[in-house]
């Protein structure tokens, strides 16, 4: 019952995710989602991951999100979609309804416990994806600071580099201090 | 029948993919389109720890989820930029409008 | 020792190529020695692999997974190959330091030839089917690069990336039939294919053997894929002898000759394979009658002689097929040769330029007359044996013949009247360049007699012309005894000889031939007569000149294909959407595809 409630309610933020009209709507509709896909995550057992999910999903990318509607400001989002709607159904509830039909009959029973702990599954079996998870944040913020560096508007440049790091992200970021790249030749 | 928690939650994967997907089918506007990758993201995670429950690999299925979750964030995170970037240069942030912009 | 000998006639020339590539800064005489020594090598390896001859895989390196172990056998039929692609290789290579003198990126030039070398050495040894088709492949794509050596010239390029593109699709065949075979029967060794060709269904036997001919048919330039060979003549001319003459084009008689056994019970396949040698043979036969580029002349004698090879593996005769190779080989890359002096001496390629040479260049004169008896078919010369094993072969076919009522017969007496074109053709060519005077109004400065690389080169293979012909009996001994699926019979090179010259057949032969060289002597001799006869063929003439309408098919082809990619051009729009509607749709088509199997 509880599990039902859950995932309606996940359900129910995404499509609203996806249909709001406004985009900090949209934002938001996806932070509750993320606390949500948290709370279904305590609740079946996988309890770190719960609170990975909780403090990055709802947390970093939320306020991420919110900073980036910021800048970019509000547009009017169009109502027309290019790919034509009854397409998209079709695609979407063929892929689903062959997912679907290929895994659901088969699951049944519940697991049984886990051996080890999850911290050392972490570190130690799966230390590889570790250090490429490493990897990938520190290039995810290269690519960050590589796209929001800019000599033209520093005023933005100063705003962006005082963005909130959460301690997730704080240890692999640089100092605070923007990096004045070479001045843009390509004009739009 | 009755039905499982797993399957509930499958249930709950599939139509998160589906309302996913259909986002990135439909929406015009770049940021929501990050919006509708994440929920899709979301849609993984959830899948990759039932699966792990399921199969008796508890600890590898909840690996590979925080690894999952680690790597759709770099792209949120990496999307947005683009897409600041994309506002401020091109001026707008329609696909369509995009699509025929050069520079 | 064998698996020795093998890895050094593959990997010799490779390492020559990576050697001669990184020698370019030490200037064009380190490459010219490296790439000589490591051709000659290589050329050395492969003679001493002839005592190892055996039917069983001296290299088996298992590669693992689906793609099964990469296999080397020394058998007959793949350590003649590979001789002839490693020792005229090495030929082609000696002459081309003299041909290639003065040219830039020699360091491309020879590292491609050494590559082709070793490829086609690695791709008549191997026994997978896999490695086969990779072989073939790195085959294609040399021969593609040194079509196109001189990139600035556009009908260079074209003609490479024509030839590429129709041994592409041949290659498709192959890769097919290889891929059936493996989930028929779980393993790509040719062994297992050829033991249990039999009990695999026939629908899928007859797809592999159908795929197979295409490829080798697309490969070795026969009808109806013989359009890239006279294009591939832009090629510079050592190029030319080697891959268009020695090897490259061997590779699809060679797969024939190897699954003969396999296919020749498909129904239909045999008489497929005799016609597509009969028009091959026919058609090109016609084509070099009215060419005036000498090295097209050249090229639809490859074509034509090619359609000799082919139409003997569609009667049964294995032996004459392989054995009429190896005298192709010869004196083909000797004509070849041969006409890389001519041209290098006087630098065009047209033949109604040339004429009197023979007084300019006798050496040249004379090695090219003993390449052009060999072609033609005179005795003496290995062409005169081998081309008539095939014409017996196909009076006394070993195989199946369904749906021929009257068997072979009208393919016998083309292939006999394709004997007469050849040595018409032959006589003209040899008169036009040597002899006589030239026709057009702007005739050629007179050129120098050949260097002495040239020489070295074109010396062994004149004496080759006429003696290879003597080893008929090992030859025959030797495909026997490692060829355990073919039921070959070999005869020593006594009872050959006594067999050939005593038929009524081979004299039959001799006149038509006598006939075709008589007919151009009494061109000469009549010169008004013979305008006034050729101008009734105008027509014909003109046909074949267009390559009879191989060509028009060829740009047809062409025009459809860039006509159907600009229409499928709307489907790229450029929108984010479309293109996430693309991935989700290809998500639902494998969806489809696993549940389907499920």
């Amino acid at each position: 019952m509880l599990y039902m409630l859950l995932v309606a309610g996940a359900i129910a933020c995404a499509i609203q995710a996806v249909r709001a009209k406004r985009l900090f709507l949209s934002a938001l509709w996806l932070a509750g989602l993320s606390a949500l896909t948290a709370v279904i995550l305590y609740a079946v057992g996988a309890r770190e991951v719960a609170v990975i999910e909780l403090s990055v999903g709802a947390g970093l990318v939320t306020v991420l999100f919110v900073f980036a509607i910021g800048v970019a400001g509000e547009e009017a989002l169009h109502a027309r979609a290019i790919v034509p709607k009854p397409l998209a159904w079709a695609l979407i509830i063929a892929s689903s309804a062959l997912l679907g039909w290929m895994f659901l009959p088969s699951l049944n029973g519940e697991a049984p416990s886990a051996e080890s702990t999850f911290a050392s599954a972490l570190w130690q079996e799966r230390g590889l994806d570790v250090l490429v998870q490493i990897v990938l944040i520190f290039a995810g913020v290269l690519g960050v600071l590589g796209l929001l560096a800019e000599a033209r508007a520093p005023a933005e440049n100063r705003a962006m580099a005082k963005a909130p790091l959460t301690p997730a992200e704080a240890g692999a970021a640089p100092s605070p201090s923007p990096v004045r790249a070479t001045p843009e030749e390509v004009h739009a | 029948m009755t039905v499982t928690t797993p399957q509930i939650v499958l249930v709950g994967v599939l139509a998160l993919l589906g309302v996913g997907l259909y986002g990135l089918l439909v929406i015009r506007n770049l940021i929501q389109i990050v919006v509708a990758l994440q929920v899709a993201a979301k849609a993984a995670i959830l899948a990759l720890v039932v699966a792990g429950e399921l199969s008796g690999q508890i600890n590898l299925g909840q690996s590979l989820a925080a690894t999952v979750i680690v790597a759709d964030t770099i792209v949120a995170v990496v999307g947005l930029a683009l897409a600041v970037q994309v506002r401020k240069r091109l001026g707008t942030l329609d696909v369509e409008a995009l699509s025929t912009l050069k520079g | 020792m064998a698996a020795w000998l093998m890895a050094l006639v593959i990997g010799l020339p490779w390492l020559g190529a990576a050697c001669v590539w990184l020698a370019g800064g030490r200037g064009p005489r380190a490459q010219h020695t490296l790439a000589v020594g490591f051709s000659v090598a290589a050329g050395l390896a492969s003679l001493g692999l002839l005592p190892f001859v055996s039917s069983q895989a001296a290299v088996r390196i298992p590669i693992g997974g689906v793609f099964g172990d990469l296999t080397l056998v020394p058998d007959g039929l793949g350590v003649f190959l590979a001789v002839v692609a490693a020792v005229i290789g090495s030929l082609a290579v000696l002459f081309s330091v003299d041909y290639m003198q003065g040219e830039a990126q020699l360091g491309r030039y020879y590292a491609l030839v050494l590559i082709f070398i070793g490829a086609m050495a690695g791709l008549v040894l191997s026994g997978s089917l896999l490695f086969v088709f990779l072989f073939w492949e790195v085959t294609a794509l040399c021969s593609y690069a040194l079509i196109s050596f001189h990139n600035d010239d556009p009908k260079a390029v074209a003609g490479g990336i024509k030839a590429l593109i129709i041994t592409g699709l041949g290659g498709v065949g192959l890769l097919a039939g290889a891929l059936i075979v493996y989930a028929n029967l779980g393993s790509y060794e040719i062994g297992d294919l050829l033991k249990k060709a039999p009990a695999l269904p026939p629908a899928a036997l007859g797809v592999i053997a159908f795929g197979f001919l295409a490829a080798a048919a697309a490969k070795s330039a026969q009808a109806p894929f013989q359009t890239w060979l006279p294009d591939a003549m832009e090629a510079p001319t050592p190029v030319s002898a080697l891959i268009h003459a020695a090897t490259m084009v061997n590779a699809g008689v060679y797969l024939l000759a190897r699954f003969y056994p396999a296919f020749a019970p498909v129904p239909g396949w045999a008489a497929a394979v005799t016609i597509v040698g009969l028009l091959s043979a026919l058609l090109a036969a016609c084509m070099a009658l009215v060419a005036d580029d000498l090295k097209r002349v050249l090229a639809y004698s490859t074509v034509s002689q090619l359609g000799y090879m082919v139409y003997a593996i569609g009667v049964g005769g294995v032996f004459a097929s392989q054995f009429h190779l190896l005298s192709h080989s010869v004196f083909k890359a000797l004509l070849f040769l041969g006409a890389g002096a001519v041209i290098h001496a006087v630098g065009t390629r047209d033949m109604r330029r040339m004429g009197g040479l023979g007084r300019q260049m006798p050496f040249v004169r004379n090695v090219f007359i003993a390449g052009a008896l060999a072609l033609a078919g005179l005795p003496i010369f290995n062409g005169f044996w081998s081309k008539e094993l095939i014409l017996e072969a196909g009076l006394a076919p070993a195989c199946c013949w369904r749906g021929l009522a009257d068997g072979p017969g009208w393919a016998y007496a083309g292939m006999l009247a394709g004997a007469g074109l050849t040595a018409l053709y032959t006589y003209r060519m040899v008169w036009m360049v040597f002899y006589g005077e030239a026709a057009a109004r702007h005739p050629a400065p007179h050129g120098h007699d050949a260097p002495s690389a040239m020489r070295a080169a074109l010396l062994p293979l004149a004496l080759g012309a006429l003696t290879t012909w003597l080893l008929a009996g090992p030859f025959g001994l030797m495909l026997e005894s490692s060829l355990p699926y073919h039921a070959l019979h070999a005869e020593s090179t006594i009872d050959v000889v006594v067999q050939v010259v005593e038929t009524p057949a081979t004299w039959l032969a001799l006149a038509v031939i006598a006939a075709g060289l008589a007919a151009w002597r009494w061109r000469i001799k009549n010169r008004e007569a013979a305008a006034r006869w050729a101008a009734r063929f105008r027509g014909f003439a003109r046909a074949a000149a267009n390559g009879f309408g191989f060509e028009w098919i060829n740009r047809r082809v062409v025009g459809l294909t860039q006509a159907a990619a600009s229409a499928l051009q709307t489907l790229q729009t450029g929108h984010l959407n479309w293109n996430m509607a693309g991935i989700v749709g290809g998500l639902v088509v494998v969806l489809a595809i696993l549940a389907w199997g499920a």
